[in-house]
């Protein structure tokens, strides 16, 4: 199997006595479906944000789809979150001004992408996640666990190789917490889609393909 | 693609500018009040520059524009034959005559302004009407006096239509004395009154002039008619491009419209005062607007969104404001006219009195599509600088932090 996303070294240090993250050494292979546990401020949030380009490393490397991510290169993260990253995240996050379907469709607005194919992806993927009925309404209409599902939607839309999670099921109720894991599951297995999921729920990371522990920013289990 | 991403982005930006529509059109109130004060003042200071432009162009004789000789660069441009054809030249010029300026003093002192001119090419020129008696004979010392030096002489030295007027012109011999030639001119007519240099004119044979001279066959300018009033400027531009001086009544507008110029650049400079108030009011509603949506803005970043298309996309927000601000100043700013027009013309008629008169009939504020697309513009531009910082402060927040702290 392919490794669609390694680090080497990773080392974040906010000064000498806050250390996030020490020397994490990872690696997710295509398709996998994979848990990421930890207490809070164990450094699993900074992880999941250096991976998605959204924070940079004191030391060490990230590598995406066989490339080096450049923290330096501005334009390049911006490109890797449009193209190779998918975010999910706590509280949602839809944009309240946007229906269900424009949410989904709107990070290929940032892809140059034409309103009739951003409509079309968008609708299939709500389909995917059973909200196909429910596009036309604005995230004030919709529970809890359906915006959930729409962010996952928006999350597949630009066909990501890695989808990143933080607390997805955090704000959710124990039913809807269950349904929203299968549905990622699911996507994950019939589309092939690699799967990092930030949690802190020991039970959820039982069903994930493999589990990845952080204690105080070090590697407990891989 | 360009065009595509441009409108989507505008669309993205109406939608936020619709969220708020209370607070938005407030924000564009306060620039809608700046930009109707400078419309209606512009539009006054305009008004008052046409209806002005109007009685000169009622009042005098605007199409009568004479060409004198200039210095330019170092070299004199003389009227030499060759300027006098390219001066004929000019377009919508309907006739032209050349003349020649003196000084002469009549033997009493009295100082007067002579023009030689050709009697038989200046009737399209000045068209000239008689109060008095008629032309001069070609050739012939006769003289034809214009109608306020006339009555100056008729009073002071009791000179009458056929009378001798007895000039005196002074020249100085090879001893640097003064020799003093009397020459007599028959006053053969009187023009009536113009209320132009024709009234204080000594009208004489250019001939007799050159002659008097002392046979110099050189010309000091050349009279021209244009054939409208609308080309007045245009006949003038000719002759400055010839590199000659114009003069004529059309200085009058000149003067008319820089001093306009002045006057409505300090009224729009101080009525633009409240636009600055406007612009803080554009950039404090953004600001707020930002931060209200600080967490919006980290999603749109992490999932796409470049610095740079956050910046465009609130900019594009202010575009919206300056537009609605533009449009509704405009339209204040109309009603302001019409209100000075209403209310304000009868007191000012009544300040200016009779010379003014003109004011009376038609509006004093003018309104042209130049000052509306002005207001816009000026609005538009202002939101875009007030929406620069609050953009830029957008485009630079930490998506992550912007995404746990945010609102």
């Amino acid at each position: 199997m392919a490794i669609v996303m390694e680090t080497q070294g990773l080392t974040k240090a906010y000064n000498e006595q806050v250390i996030a993250l020490d020397d994490v050494n990872i690696a997710l292979e295509k398709g996998e479906f994979v848990t990421l546990l930890g207490r809070s401020g164990s450094g699993k949030s900074t992880l999941l944000n250096i991976l998605g380009g959204l924070d940079c490393p004191t030391s060490g490397e990230v590598v995406i789809n066989g490339r080096r991510v450049d923290f330096d290169d501005r334009d390049a993260l911006i490109t890797l979150r449009r193209e190779a990253l998918g975010f999910i995240f706590q509280n949602f996050n839809l944009i309240p001004t946007q229906t269900a379907q424009e949410n989904v469709g709107y990070p290929l607005v940032f892809n140059f992408q034409k309103k009739a194919v951003r409509e079309e992806r968008a609708l299939a993927l709500l389909e995917l996640v059973g909200l196909a009925r429910r596009a036309d309404h604005y995230p004030r209409e919709l529970s809890g666990g359906e915006q959930q599902r729409v962010a996952i939607a928006r999350a597949l839309v630009g066909n990501p190789a890695i989808v990143l999670a933080d607390e997805p099921t955090g704000n959710l109720d124990s039913k809807t917490s269950d349904e929203i894991f299968d549905l990622m599951r699911t996507v994950n297995r019939e589309r092939e889609t690699t799967f990092l999921v930030v949690t802190h729920e020991r039970e959820l990371g039982k069903r994930a393909d493999r589990s990845i522990e952080l204690l105080d920013g070090r590697v407990v289990t891989a | 693609m360009k065009l595509e991403k441009f409108i989507e982005y505008l669309k993205l930006s109406a939608r936020q500018v619709t969220r708020k529509r209370m607070r938005v059109l407030l924000t564009a109130l306060g620039i809608a009040i700046g930009v109707a004060a400078v419309v209606a003042t512009v539009s006054l200071g305009e008004g008052i520059r046409f209806q002005a432009v109007e009685a000169i162009k009622d009042q005098s004789d605007l199409t009568l524009i004479e060409a004198t000789a200039d210095i330019r660069g170092g070299t004199i441009q003389l009227i030499t034959p060759a300027k006098i054809d390219e001066i004929t030249a000019i377009p919508h010029i309907l006739a032209s005559t050349a003349v020649i300026r003196e000084a002469y003093a009549t033997k009493r002192q009295t100082y007067l302004g002579v023009m030689g001119i050709d009697p038989t090419g200046i009737g399209d020129v000045i068209k000239p009407r008689y109060l008095r008696g008629g032309q001069i004979e070609p050739g012939s010392r006769q003289t034809v006096l214009g109608h306020d030096v006339a009555e100056t002489l008729q009073r002071y030295e009791g000179v009458r239509l056929g009378d001798t007027v007895p000039i005196l012109i002074r020249e100085y011999d090879e001893n640097g004395l003064p020799v003093d030639e009397e020459v007599d001119f028959t006053l053969v007519g009187v023009l009536q009154e113009r209320d132009d240099q024709f009234d204080q004119l000594m009208l004489i044979d250019q001939g007799v002039a050159q002659e008097l001279r002392g046979g110099d066959a050189s010309f000091d300018g050349v009279l021209v008619r244009a054939d409208d009033p609308d080309n007045v400027f245009t006949v003038v531009d000719g002759i400055k491009d010839l590199g000659l001086t114009a003069t004529g009544a059309f200085q009058q507008i000149e003067s008319v419209n820089r001093l306009m110029d002045v006057v409505v650049l300090l009224l729009a400079f101080f009525s633009g005062v409240a636009l600055i108030v406007g612009a803080l009011m554009i950039m404090n509603t953004m600001i707020t607007s930002i931060f209200e949506r600080t967490r919006e803005i980290g999603i749109t970043m992490a999932i796409g969104a470049s610095p740079g298309d956050v910046v465009q996309l609130i900019l594009y927000e202010c575009l919206f404001i300056g537009l609605i601000g533009g449009v509704l100043g405009d339209l204040f700013g109309i009603v302001c006219a019409w209100a000075i027009n209403v209310f304000g013309k009868p007191f000012i008629v009544a300040q200016l009195g009779d010379t003014f008169s003109t004011f009376a009939e038609g509006d004093i504020t003018l309104i042209t599509p130049e000052i509306l697309v002005l207001g816009i513009v000026i609005s538009i531009v202002l939101s875009l600088l007030s929406g620069f910082y609050p953009a830029l402060k957008a485009a630079r927040l930490n998506p992550v932090t912007a995404i746990r702290t945010g609102v």
